[in-house]
């Protein structure tokens, strides 16, 4: 942004929403023009000549009274808007979330937060909330789980955005009755809903590749039966592999069922 | 004739048989209801529907689309399931139907069930059957999920009523756009058995939500509303005439959606015409362009065609025909034109035009504004201006803008100076033959090109 050369002081954060919100508290906190201040989270640095660094350590006060701040001052929907923002790997997703925010004071209609599409930084959230919500919603369809030999229901995806906290809640609520592990295998990150309970999100921990890969007895079965109707299905005299593959990207097809 | 309950078949060969038999049938939304699970059973759903694949056809995968059966009374001309067909034949049983929906659904593969069926003894007797699978699915099975259910044209209508209660959609086939159409194709169906049904689903769904805004916890009827389906391309009905049809289903049932199914040649019969060149697929794309603009864009049929423009333009989307018809209101202001109008601005969609009227709010807009909303500038800087002034200097006239809409995939046609173009077109090559003749026209649209 034109801003740039302005930017004198630079608030490094970590990469998470409770990292990027504290920063935001604390770049007000200092009291000075906003249009000095940029931050950036830890691993995706751009080094300004004469800028002052500091480190912002990750405060969970300061990320509620954010947060209760958003919601109050620009409703529900930005603040999801928000949300889904940040979890893109966008290198400069804080920064646009902090002067969006900015500029979302200034609004006469605060409510109107993410129509106000002619902003720049706004736009850019907007943008990256609509590339992580379309991933979500592509997910929730071509996600596939496949019945391990203890009755999990284990699903392994690759997305671009971390997306597992929008997944979970659509599934959980889909069927509590299953014990089911949906596993980022980009981010290592694993969401695991035991039945009936309450569901958790793993960090860190490997997934043993045995157990994994040991299918129950029914399930290649299911899995033929699915591959059988999704052959037949098709109307031959209108078969169309460009439009297929235009309307479900091979990075998807990777982790499908019909498709291996 | 003798049913033959196959239980020798594999679950495997029937589902083959049957989901083959289902795939003309192009209803595959899963949209419409939102539902929360219910905490002991399996299911919800998600009102804008969720895609779960897309076969090789292109078509999205959402339901699990099945026959009930294949054996069917009716000799419909057009059906690959006519009664004169030897096909191989097979019915399910309800637990079968069960047991696929419930694994497949757990797995993720499918939103829900769609079910259709060929007749057996008669409708009622069919629709009962279905309406037991149905019943156990929802009640033993607790299954929250999608469920679509097609009615068989002359059911009774206590079955119609009791199945409207735990389905989330039902619909009936129109088949042919007109009574004549039928008449010819499929002998056995009557055009008012058609309607009946169509008119007693609405008029269940009308009373049910008043029903619900006293009673909030009533039992919802059809709750995602009713669609149908016509063939194009089996009779010679025009396209004005089919998009007729299609807009007062809208308007007279209430209709949620109608598709356009491109007749695909799959009987030998000398009532069927031959089709050369495939399935009529131009045609049904610019039917469903109308569909959208009579859905969602505040066009009427009659604005789109009429009995002296029956068909629709080859080259040019209907929306795109109707601007270049209408020259008149262009171009319009961006920053004052109310929502109606700017839904009429090629390069202009739904979504578009909702973010250019809530961002005028917070201030006027230019051209660079608009780009970034998602607006299609190439098309739409013929028929705009931004604070007075179009992008370039644009003469609002016919031909003109018709060779640039036309040749959009190339850059774009002059400078900001306003000197006037020389570009290669279509038009320029002399050994080319300028337009397509009125013959050529309706070939194409009837898939004989």
């Amino acid at each position: 942004m034109e801003n740039n050369v302005l930017q004198d002081i630079v608030i490094i954060c970590e990469d998470s929403m409770e990292g990027i919100f504290t920063a935001i508290y604390e770049a007000y906190e200092l009291k000075k023009d906003h249009r000095r201040i940029c931050i950036q989270t830890k691993n995706n640095q751009e080094y300004h000549l004469f800028a002052s660094y500091s480190e912002s350590i990750t405060d969970r006060i300061k990320a509620e009274k954010v947060t209760n701040t958003i919601i109050r001052e620009f409703g529900m929907d930005a603040f999801q808007g928000i949300c889904q923002a940040l979890a893109t790997e966008e290198k400069d997703k804080a920064d646009m979330v902090y002067h969006g925010i900015v500029t979302g004071f200034s609004m006469k209609n605060r409510k109107g937060f993410l129509d106000n599409l002619a902003n720049p930084y706004i736009n850019k959230i907007f943008t990256m909330s609509r590339f992580t919500g379309n991933e979500a919603h592509h997910l929730m369809g071509f996600l596939r789980f496949q019945e391990l030999e203890n009755g999990i229901l284990f699903s392994k995806i690759g997305p671009k955005n971390n997306i597992l906290t929008f997944l979970a809640p659509h599934f959980a609520d889909r069927l509590p009755n299953e014990n089911f592990m949906i596993y980022d295998e980009n981010r290592k990150l694993c969401v695991v809903h035991p039945k009936k309970m309450q569901w958790i999100l793993v960090e860190g921990e490997k997934i043993d590749e045995e157990i994994m890969n040991k299918f129950s007895v029914r399930e290649e079965e299911y899995q033929e039966l699915f591959r059988y109707f999704c052959q037949t299905i098709a109307i031959k005299e209108r078969i169309n592999l460009k439009l297929q593959k235009q309307m479900l990207p091979l990075r998807f097809q990777e982790f499908m069922t019909e498709f291996q | 004739m003798e049913i033959r309950i196959s239980e020798k078949m594999s679950i495997m060969e029937k589902l083959g048989i049957l989901s083959d038999a289902a795939k003309y049938d192009v209803a595959c939304t899963s949209s419409g209801t939102e539902r929360t699970g219910n905490g002991t059973g399996m299911g919800n759903s998600i009102a804008a529907g969720i895609c779960h694949s897309f076969s090789a056809d292109g078509r999205c995968i959402s339901l699990l689309k099945i026959l009930f059966t294949n054996e069917c009374v009716y000799d419909c001309k057009y059906c690959i399931n006519r009664k004169s067909n030897d096909i191989p034949r097979a019915s399910f049983t309800p637990d079968e139907v069960c047991q696929l929906t419930m694994e497949f659904y757990r797995r993720n593969y499918i939103e829900g069930l769609f079910l259709s069926s060929g007749i057996i003894y008669s409708p009622t007797y069919t629709m009962e059957l279905i309406y037991q699978t149905i019943f156990q699915l929802r009640n033993v099975h607790h299954f929250q999920g999608y469920i679509h259910v097609k009615a068989i044209p002359g059911t009774d209508p206590g079955v119609i009523e009791k199945l409207g209660y735990i389905v989330d959609r039902m619909s009936v086939n129109l088949e042919l756009p007109t009574a004549e159409g039928l008449r010819q194709l499929a002998p056995n169906k009557h055009r008012k058995n058609i309607l009946a049904p169509m008119r007693q689903i609405q008029t269940g769904i009308t009373e049910n939500k008043n029903e619900i805004a006293i009673y909030r916890n009533a039992k919802s009827f059809v709750p995602a509303g009713q669609s149908s389906q016509v063939i194009v391309g089996a009779t010679p009905e025009s396209d004005f005439q089919i998009m007729s049809v299609a807009e007062s289903l809208y308007d007279k049932f209430a209709l949620k959606r109608v598709f356009y199914s491109a007749f695909v040649h799959v009987n030998d019969d000398k009532d069927l015409p031959a089709l050369p060149g495939g399935p009529p697929l131009l045609r049904e794309h610019r039917l469903y362009q109308a569909d959208w603009l009579l859905r969602f864009y505040g066009f009427t049929a009659n604005e789109l065609l009429s009995e002296a423009r029956p068909n629709f333009n080859i080259l040019l989307d209907p929306k795109a025909d109707w601007a270049l018809r209408h020259l008149e209101v262009f171009p319009i202001e961006i920053n004052k034109a109310d929502y109606q109008m700017l839904l009429r601005i090629p390069g202009i969609g739904v979504k578009s035009a909702q973010r250019v009227q809530k961002a005028r709010r917070n201030g006027n807009l230019d051209f660079e504004d608009l780009k970034k909303m998602g607006v299609v500038l190439k098309r739409a800087l013929y028929f705009i201006s931004c604070n007075g002034r179009m992008m370039y200097h644009t003469r609002i006239e016919e031909d003109y803008i018709t060779r640039n809409l036309l040749n959009i995939k190339e850059k774009l046609p002059f400078d900001a100076n306003g000197v006037t173009y020389k570009q290669i077109s279509l038009f320029d090559d002399k050994t080319f033959d300028a337009s397509p003749t009125i013959t050529d026209g309706n070939l194409a649209l009837f898939g004989q090109f």
